[in-house]
């Protein structure tokens, strides 16, 4: 593109093979670096603003759990944390946070009472009920269910989880869900009136 | 890499010759003062306004429940958004006022007489294309100026005799602003009004080259030398500093005077005081000034005789002795719409 | 310009482009540390309080949810602020590495709102809990309640109570409202209240020994007496010597201005049978304008000035507390300073008050003027500046003498002859000591208390059915069909130079001009009464009884 003729092309002949050349260079890099720059924001704006790190929760008193006891938390994303006492020391390590989350290709699994294990549906997952897999997928690759930081803070047990929500408004914080009795929410369900099914003419 | 070089040729049978002759026309000389540079300017800034609106579209929502929240997430949280934000409304700033520009410049050397009539008119879609992406973009932030703008809007379409009605529920689905209303403006503002632009654009350009640019000729130019230029690379080279001149400016602008957020949209109470943009005062402080139907249907009438000015003025030179008397009535017509956005941006009501 | 120049300036232009980049890059990383340093969490609460609030946001969520929205969350006081204590003071303990103490009293407030706490201790308000020997409370500790505690006297089915807390009604009723003598358990089985703990100036206990006596639980917490906490009644008499309570009116946790400027506030207390003042203010044309005014109120300024910031209806705080434009926009958290007659006593007392801010109660006119130190006049022309951002001199004067008119006639009609009655009553011996043990007791204590009240407080806040049909037409009824035959009734029952001297009280009050209708009779005025029945619905009303 140099050599295009152009009318009032008049630079001093010796000057304009170096300094020719390096003014291509000059505007080569002053395009991509001013435009690429603007590009690398661009980038840099879609890619999510700040990873979730996830943040401390309160789950329980402690004494809320004996040895061999468990509850069930429901973190702020929705995913449900299995979390279990093993021991009596009164630090972290007496407890396991079991994430509900299968290692494979994240769906979620439910314990199965029958069996005694974890079940994943997406593809027929194992758990034992320690979280390692046993069969399936992560049973051939070793895998177990991923766990939670906990922390004692005196005599509270506080998990760390990932804070991000499908709906931008639910609740922020996380809950403990009560064993016998989930409660949510509007209805108990504890006090199902009808556990029967209805009889012609009752529901009108 | 001749095989290479012969695969590409294969696959896409066009010659670089072909290429270079096509876009390496002849330029006037003229194009050399940066005053005939107005009509790449918009185009470029439109550009700028296709890739930071993709950007802003990546987390903007079209519900009025979330909008203004995802406004704030774009200005508040997300890497650089405020950046980005700042960037696409104040290239629409400058996009405007430079459609403006380059319309004056055209009418004022009469560059829009015969044969250059349809493209006078495709430049007047463009330049109400331009001016309904500003309304339908500030719409979508959703707070309060947003919400009573576009309310303000629809009833003065309302206004309008016979089809008033039919325009304004065209407008807001429905009687009043709804839940279906800030889509309707969304979809306008992302696709259908900058399809039409580029659309119209692609036309606007054809018949310039088509035709050839107007040619000047200025006392100052040496005879001697050639008419033309050539287009590659030397005014090639113009537009590439234009835009990055813009690139800084809009830079420089964002992060100086950033676009901040209002008071979220209340339904239930408008604002003390209420002002559109910029680019609105003259036709608001013309709505004060007069009766709503008359000021409506005048509104209407001034936009109609801009349409039809080509032929308006042919007909008053070829009729009568005026020749020139289309930079008067330029002059009393910019005078006018200077006067009228000044007054409206220094008063408060 | 050659293109060989062109080129050189696009490359610096592009560079230009890049560094202002580098600038927004630059602006982006020091918005994404402030924010950091700023909000460290989800909510943004002092460093002192973040882990309270990640606690207790969780276990308590309604208390920062109240703290969040208020103006301490703004000004970023939080939970440590008002709760820390010192580990001296009888109620602290330790929790999760800070000293605090659950109650906040005005002591701690006054730490930053000095002016507020200093108005407050001064007024009647903050004297609230000093009820002990009033009337009030031996009606609930011991007509309603039993001083002592005692055995139930049979079983409560699926419930198990081995004693009865006689203190329950004063606890529950009572100290509600005027607070209670806040206790700690001892190790002894009694209490720790501010009077065994004898706080210095500081509110330190001088009786340290006292401090090891008292019961902690497992977590090391001073345990309350039940009956005393909770409690946020508004003299409440506080472990560090200090009385009252600043959530009375601006409850915790959001301490809103806004709703103690509301009447619903001041409600919580000032209302029922013996001192209606919100039922007053409901049917007065002030409240009847705020109900529908509401929205015009600008409840929400931030310094509620009448004149300034609203004019729409005067709210409670409007006339006895909150600032206006005549008085430069002064608030008072003593409500007494704009109060002319109080008219809690029996007989209406003017609001002379001496350099304690107590009632001059003497009698000798040189002494008053020595003692007074703020007037019932300067405490009326305060009130009448409130009163005149509505209304004109003429009209709140006119006002004025309407009001005083009635306060006197109530007073030298009825509340002065009925003191004298009782006094007769007691000085000959014929009515025990001990008060509510004969009925006469209980309807004075209806006359001035109940009744009595609800006439002055109705005449006082402009709602007619108050000053008459609740107010002086029952306290005429108590008077002449109760009060006067049963004083008759016991002077004939003591029989003697009691009842001589009972009776001659009773007729010397009888005989005056004001009361000679009630047994000399008053025909000239019935048969006016049944003339005018007679003319307006062609009966006479009183031969059925029934007048109007």
């Amino acid at each position: 593109m140099a050599d295009d003729s152009s009318h009032d092309d008049g630079p001093v002949q010796g000057r304009r093979g170096f300094l020719g050349q390096a003014s291509n260079f000059a505007m080569a890099a002053g395009l991509v670096g001013g435009y690429g720059a603007f590009g690398a924001v661009a980038a840099r704006y879609l890619y999510p603003a700040r990873p979730d790190t996830g943040s401390w929760q309160f789950v329980a008193d402690l004494a809320r759990l004996g040895v061999g006891d468990s509850l069930r938390y429901q973190a702020p994303g929705g995913e449900t944390v299995n979390i279990t006492r093993r021991a009596r020391d009164g630090v972290a390590e007496d407890f396991i946070a079991l994430s509900s989350t299968c290692p494979h290709l994240g769906c979620q699994v439910h314990w199965e009472d029958a069996n005694q294990r974890y079940f994943c549906p997406c593809h027929n997952g194992v758990f034992d009920s320690a979280g390692v897999g046993t069969a399936g997928p992560p049973g051939d690759a070793g895998q177990t269910l991923p766990r939670y930081p906990l922390r004692v803070d005196g005599n509270l047990l506080f998990i760390r989880v990932p804070t991000a929500r499908l709906v931008a408004d639910a609740a922020s914080s996380g809950r403990v869900i009560d064993d016998d009795c989930a409660s949510a929410p509007g209805h108990d369900p504890c006090l199902s009136p009808l556990a029967r099914p209805p009889r012609d003419g009752e529901l009108g | 890499m001749s095989a290479i070089a012969q695969w590409f040729q294969d696959c896409l049978p066009v010659s670089p010759e072909v290429i270079r002759e096509m876009t390496n026309e002849p330029v006037p000389n003229h194009m050399k003062r940066w005053w005939f540079a107005l009509g790449g300017t918009p185009a470029y800034l439109f550009v700028i306004q296709i890739i930071t609106g993709i950007l802003l579209a990546f987390y903007y929502e079209t519900s009025t429940g979330s909008a203004y929240a995802s406004v704030r997430y774009i200005t508040e949280e997300a890497a650089f958004g405020w950046y980005l934000r700042s960037v696409h409304k104040w290239a629409a700033t400058l996009m405007i006022a430079a459609v403006v520009l380059h319309q004056m410049r055209v009418y004022f050397t009469g560059a829009y007489r015969k044969p250059r009539e349809i493209n006078w008119i495709i430049g007047m879609f463009l330049l109400l294309c331009t001016l309904t992406l500003g309304f339908t973009g500030y719409s979508l932030v959703f707070e309060q100026l947003s919400f009573w703008g576009a309310t303000v809007g629809a009833n003065m379409a309302d206004s309008v005799p016979v089809i008033g009605g039919f325009v304004k529920n065209l407008m807001l689905a429905g009687e009043t602003y709804n839940s279906r209303t800030l889509s309707r403006f969304f979809v306008l503002h992302a696709a259908v009004l900058p399809v039409a632009l580029i659309g119209l654009l692609v036309v606007h350009i054809m018949i310039i080259r088509l035709q050839g640019v107007t040619e000047f000729k200025f006392k100052d130019e040496d005879e001697s030398k050639p008419k033309t230029f050539s287009f590659f690379p030397d005014h090639m080279y113009t537009e590439l500093m234009l835009g990055l001149f813009l690139m800084i400016l809009l830079s420089a602008l964002a992060t100086i005077f950033p676009a901040s957020m209002g008071p979220e949209a209340d339904p239930l109470t408008t604002p003390e005081v209420i002002k559109p943009e910029w680019f609105f005062y003259v036709v608001f402080r013309w709505l004060k000034l007069f009766p709503g139907t008359f000021a409506i249907l005048s509104t209407g009438f001034v936009v109609f005789i801009m349409f039809t000015w080509p032929f308006i003025d042919a007909q008053i030179r070829k009729r009568t002795r005026f020749q020139e008397a289309s930079v008067w009535i330029g002059i009393v017509g910019v005078l006018a719409i200077i006067a009228l956005t000044m007054w409206e941006a220094l008063v408060a009501h | 310009m050659t293109l060989e120049t062109k080129r050189w300036i696009i490359g610096a232009m592009g560079g230009l482009f890049l560094v202002s980049l580098v600038l927004v890059q630059w602006l982006e990383t020091t918005r994404r540390a402030e924010e950091a340093g700023l909000r460290p969490a989800s909510v943004s609460a002092p460093a002192s309080s973040v882990a309270c609030v990640d606690c207790h946001a969780q276990a308590n969520p309604g208390i920062v949810d109240h703290w969040e929205g208020s103006t301490h969350a703004e000004k970023g006081v939080g939970c440590v602020e008002c709760h820390t204590a010192e580990s001296v003071e009888p109620d602290a303990f330790e929790h999760y590495g800070q000293s605090i103490a659950t109650i906040v009293t005005p002591r701690d407030c006054s730490r930053c709102h000095v002016e507020e706490s200093a108005e407050f201790e001064a007024s009647h308000h903050s004297k609230a809990g000093n009820i002990l020997a009033s009337l009030d409370n031996f009606l609930a500790e011991t007509v309603e309640g039993s001083r002592e505690d005692f055995n139930p006297h049979s079983p409560t089915p699926g419930r198990s109570f081995d004693m009865v807390n006689g203190l329950a009604s004063a606890q529950s009723g009572c100290q509600q409202c005027h607070g209670a003598k806040v206790a700690l358990q001892s190790t002894d089985g009694s209490l720790i209240t501010v009077d065994e703990l004898a706080p210095d100036e500081n509110g330190v206990p001088t009786n340290q020994a006292i401090l090891a006596s008292i019961v902690k639980d497992a977590n090391g917490r001073p345990m309350f007496d039940t009956g005393t906490w909770p409690n946020t009644g508004i003299g409440r008499l506080n472990l560090d010597g200090s009385a009252g309570s600043c959530t009375a009116c601006h409850s915790r946790h959001d301490f809103s201005p806004r709703r103690a400027r509301q009447p619903e506030n001041c409600g919580q207390c000032h209302l029922g049978p013996d001192h209606p003042q919100k039922e007053i203010y409901e049917e007065s044309k002030h409240g009847i304008a705020y109900r529908d005014l509401k929205d015009d109120m600008n409840l929400n300024a931030t310094d509620w000035v009448l004149g300034a910031d609203y004019s729409a209806a005067p709210t409670c705080a409007t006339c006895h507390m909150s600032g206006n434009l005549r008085n430069g926009g002064k608030i008072t958290h003593d409500p007494g300073e704009r109060i002319s007659w109080t008219n809690r006593p029996p007989v209406s007392v003017a609001m002379d008050t001496d350099i304690n801010h107590a009632i001059v109660k003497t009698d000798d006119p040189d002494e008053r003027r020595a003692l007074t130190v703020d007037s019932w006049e300067d405490k009326r022309n305060r009130m009448k500046d409130v009163c005149s951002h509505c209304h004109s001199p003429d009209y709140v004067n006119s006002f004025y003498a309407q009001y005083d008119d009635f306060v006197v006639l109530y007073n030298e009609k009825f509340a002065k002859p009925g003191q004298a009655i009782m006094a007769v009553l007691a000085d000959t011996g014929t009515r025990s000591p001990t008060q509510f043990d004969e009925e006469i007791e209980w309807t004075w204590f209806y006359l001035w208390h109940h009744e009595g009240r609800r006439a002055r407080h109705g005449a006082s806040m402009m709602a007619p059915d108050y000053a008459h049909w609740h107010g002086m037409y029952e306290v005429a009824e108590r008077f002449y069909m109760e009060l006067i035959p049963q004083a008759r009734e016991m002077a004939d029952h003591a029989g003697g130079a009691a009842r001589t001297e009972i009776n001659r009280v009773i007729n010397d009050i009888l005989s005056r001009p004001e009361h000679v209708w009630f047994e000399e009779g008053a025909a000239e005025q019935s048969a006016r009464i049944r003339e005018e029945m007679e003319r307006r619905y062609g009966q006479g009303g009183e031969r059925d009884g029934n007048n109007f």
